[in-house]
């Protein structure tokens, strides 16, 4: 703890006179001759949130194996098409043939590599949700050896984010020291997330705040939604790579889906978010002008869409620092918007 | 030691008996949990607190099964052993809850079974069943005389005897085994003597103020059915080591009754209730080593590693738990860790992990799985901030039990304190190096130690309506997601 002399036991008894109990928030000011005992708060007895797994999926796949065996069909058959095509063309002229024999490889090489991204993308991404729930499970469990764990990956996915590189050494001097699995992740989240978290918030608000310009100008409802859902998926994409995925298209789809889960999960919450009141507080704009309003509105549940994604796709869970809250973005939306006003 | 005939008995007794096992639990999984402790480290009140916590519900949010409700309900079944006594559950909790005060000192073997329906994160319904085994930690201490013959027994003891806080508790004994030949006929009225002032050095060793571990053979503290027996009745000798004992001679006959003691007393003890073990906790009470000194410490760790050799360590396989089970999982647990504030926990761990350093390198190359953690079954303290002058001292509120006694003051058992035990350091290696590392109460007066760790009384629980309270404790859901959860899973 400190360079001084260890200090010496001591004991007092609770009945002796110079003894004064005091309450944990009460700052009383007492002589130096009394002895101030200030009972703590027991963390062994506040109540712990415990997160409910939902029921493993039972039972065979009959999904996975119809689309599989689609997918295989479907694979044949288009082989058999450009293999059909490729006889014709050798039928009708030998160069012709060659030229469809070296497209066709190009095309096959070209979707080996794809699908390879694909499946790193995916890979990389399991990965981080996976260390967002051990991350969750050592901030419960308090184990010593697996927060060592989560910092090693943590570190190696961080790797390529050139901006951490003085938190990731910070960390790594760290991990040897005596410090509780429990705070290790807390310490982990506050050195490598704090700027990450930052850029986040300002991606998401100003992702936000783009999305409400456009839907309050746009000339037609079509547009609106179009630009919404392009601007949603770019956002969420961005926020991927920030926390250190690598998302592709079917990284995407699996990524859109979480997330939308997550809103739905989450969206009781965000009522007492104070959407509401941002709602009905900002109800006298949408008076003034309906169009404006909508926009508003198209917004902030952009930016709700953009929390959601921080939450699936930050590699650990908000415990040392605070969420950002729905209220601070919408607060930054509007002022930005009155200013531009 | 020589491969005899009588090993390969036991080994094909030991095989036969897994194998049985493994038939039985074939249809009905069971974990046999091995709670090992040296005396006074806290099994009872483990094995109660884990008892009572599971069949009655207790906080335990890191037991994932628990806390997500997969455990349907736990209740005590009629135990497998018929010749074993049960563990007295309900008398030891009436102890802790209503006369606030721990369970007296264990004096014979107990055992209890539990059985635990569970649903599997799939859904699938299960049952597994828990054996749990309490016996007289000063027992333990017989395990590593397997290994050894008389004649090395004795010379340890001996060199053991003549160190620092020792010495002069032995002065007795060492004054009559002077007058004591080896090689002179065999005298029953020596041995009564000498058995005696053994028995006598070995008690004083154990006062708080020493609180020396490394005691063995552990009967002569503890005989239950057996004192007087002949096979309690020796003493060691000054022999040399490889030595040839006479026919007819007092060493001889020694020799007999140590080699009766371990076919009596140690090998039946460890056929029956170590060979067959699937999870062991091992508790050890590191606080009270403080309080004495580093002789204490010292003492505490080559008891801890000589137990630990005699364990089956590794990873489980097909054809091991079959014929001869291993320990795949061991949890070293620093007992009463409610006697430390919550800050300086990991470093009371990093004291015991120190301490079982060898052993948990020799766990590691098997493959089992190890891990150190500083709990307390049942939390007797609450915490607190004390400033005084200038200082804060992390401290802790609770009631010293009658007798206690810190600054010259004895406490009655009804005052409650706040008290700070002292800094531990955050490097352990300094601890045990050497003999003057720190000061404890075998060498200097109570008010010069550099610990002091009170005994409390057990807490004062609030009945809520009709239902049993729950025990607190520190860290027990951790030890039980680590020693059974995966069973669970």
């Amino acid at each position: 703890m400190n360079d001084r002399s260890p200090r010496r036991p001591a004991t007092f008894r609770l009945d002796n006179p110079d003894v004064v109990v005091t309450e944990a928030d009460e700052t009383s000011r007492l002589g130096r001759a009394t002895i101030q005992i200030t009972p703590e708060h027991d963390p062994q007895t506040l109540p712990v949130p415990i997160e409910t797994a939902l029921p493993a999926r039972r039972g065979f796949r009959w999904g996975a194996l119809f689309w599989s065996g689609l997918a295989g069909l479907t694979l044949l058959g288009v082989g058999l098409g450009v293999t059909h095509l490729i006889e014709d063309l050798f039928a009708r002229s030998e160069s012709l043939g060659f030229v469809g024999l070296a497209l066709a490889f190009v095309t096959t090489l070209a979707l080996v590599v794809m699908t390879g991204r694909e499946a790193l993308g995916l890979a990389r991404l399991a990965t981080i949700e996976k260390l967002h729930r051990r991350a969750a499970d050592v901030l419960a469990s308090d184990d010593h050896k697996e927060s060592r764990a989560i910092v090693q990956d943590l570190i190696a996915i961080a790797h390529q984010n050139p901006q951490l590189a003085r938190a990731r050494a910070a960390l790594k001097s760290h991990t040897s020291e005596i410090i509780d699995g429990a705070d290790m992740i807390r310490l982990a989240e506050r050195e490598l997330m704090s700027p990450l978290d930052a850029e986040a918030r300002r991606l998401v608000s100003s992702a936000a705040q783009r999305v409400s310009i456009v839907t309050a100008v746009s000339p037609r409802a079509l547009f609106d939604v179009l630009f919404v859902f392009v601007a949603s998926l770019r956002l969420i994409r961005q926020l991927a790579r920030l926390y250190g995925g690598r998302p592709g298209a079917l990284g995407m789809i699996r990524l859109l889906r979480h997330v939308i889960a997550h809103l739905a999960i989450t969206g009781g919450l965000a009522a007492s978010d104070g959407l509401v009141q941002q709602m009905l507080g900002h109800g006298i704009a949408a008076k003034l002008s309906q169009r404006l309003g909508e926009g508003m509105l198209n917004g902030l549940l952009t930016a709700r869409l953009g929390l959601a994604a921080i939450d699936v796709t930050r590699p650990l869970p908000f415990a040392a620092l605070p969420p950002p809250k729905l209220s601070d973005l919408a607060t930054d939306l509007l002022r930005r918007k009155e200013d531009e006003e | 030691m020589a491969f005899s005939f009588q090993d390969m008995v036991e080994e094909a007794r030991l095989s036969a008996r897994a194998l049985i096992d493994y038939g039985e639990h074939f249809f009905n999984p069971t974990v046999r949990l091995g709670v090992t402790g040296l005396s006074r480290a806290g099994k009872t009140v483990f094995i109660t607190a884990l008892i009572h916590g599971l069949t009655r519900g207790g906080r335990f949010p890191v037991f994932e099964a628990y806390a997500s409700g997969r455990i349907a309900r736990a209740q005590l079944a009629p135990q497998p052993d018929d010749a074993v006594p049960r563990f007295s559950y309900e008398s030891h909790l009436r102890a802790l809850i209503e006369e606030r005060r721990w369970p007296s000192s264990t004096v014979d073997i107990s055992e209890l079974r539990l059985v635990i329906d569970y649903q599997r994160p799939n859904g699938a319904d299960r049952t597994l069943t828990l054996d749990i085994v309490d016996y007289p930690g000063e027992w333990l201490l017989d395990l590593p005389l397997l290994q050894k013959s008389f004649e090395q027994w004795s010379s340890e003891s001996l060199a053991l005897s003549r160190e620092a806080p020792r010495a002069h508790l032995a002065a007795d004994w060492h004054a009559h085994l002077a007058t004591l030949k080896p090689e002179a006929r065999e005298d029953e009225q020596a041995t009564l003597t000498a058995a005696k002032l053994f028995t006598q050095y070995l008690r004083a060793c154990r006062d708080e103020r020493f609180a020396m571990s490394l005691l063995p053979p552990g009967r002569f503290l503890m005989p239950g059915s057996l004192a007087d027996t002949p096979a309690l009745t020796f003493a060691p000798l000054d022999v040399p080591i490889g030595g040839q004992a006479p026919d007819g001679s007092l060493w001889a006959m020694m020799v007999r009754r140590y080699e009766a003691y371990k076919d009596v007393v140690v090998r039946p003890f460890f056929r029956d209730h170590f060979a067959r073990l699937d999870r062991q906790i091992v508790l050890a009470d590191a606080l009270s080593a403080f309080n004495s000194g580093p002789e204490a410490l010292h003492d505490l760790e080559a008891a801890l590693s000589g137990i630990l050799d005699c364990f089956n360590i590794g990873r489980s396989t097909f054809f091991s738990s079959m014929f001869r089970p291993r320990i795949d999982r061991i949890l070293f647990a620093a007992t009463k860790a409610d006697h430390l504030h919550h800050s300086s926990h990991d470093r009371l761990e990093a004291v015991l992990r120190r301490a079982v350093t060898r052993a948990v390198a020799r766990a590691d190359d098997t493959g089992a799985e190890i891990d150190v953690v500083a709990l307390a079954a049942v939390r007797a303290t609450r915490e607190a901030q004390v400033a005084h002058g200038r200082d804060k001292l992390p401290s802790i509120l609770g009631t010293p039990a009658a007798g206690e006694s810190a600054n010259g003051e004895f406490f009655d058992g009804n005052t409650e304190v706040a008290t700070f035990p002292g800094d531990l350091p955050d490097n352990p290696e300094p601890l045990f190096n050497g003999t003057d590392a720190f000061r404890g109460l075998s060498t200097q007066a109570a008010e010069k130690s550099d610990f002091r760790f009170l005994r409390f009384r057990p807490p004062k629980l609030e009945r809520e309506s009709d239902s049993e309270p729950t025990l607190p404790h520190i860290r027990l859901d951790r030890a039980l997601q680590f020693l059974i959860g995966d069973k669970l899973a």
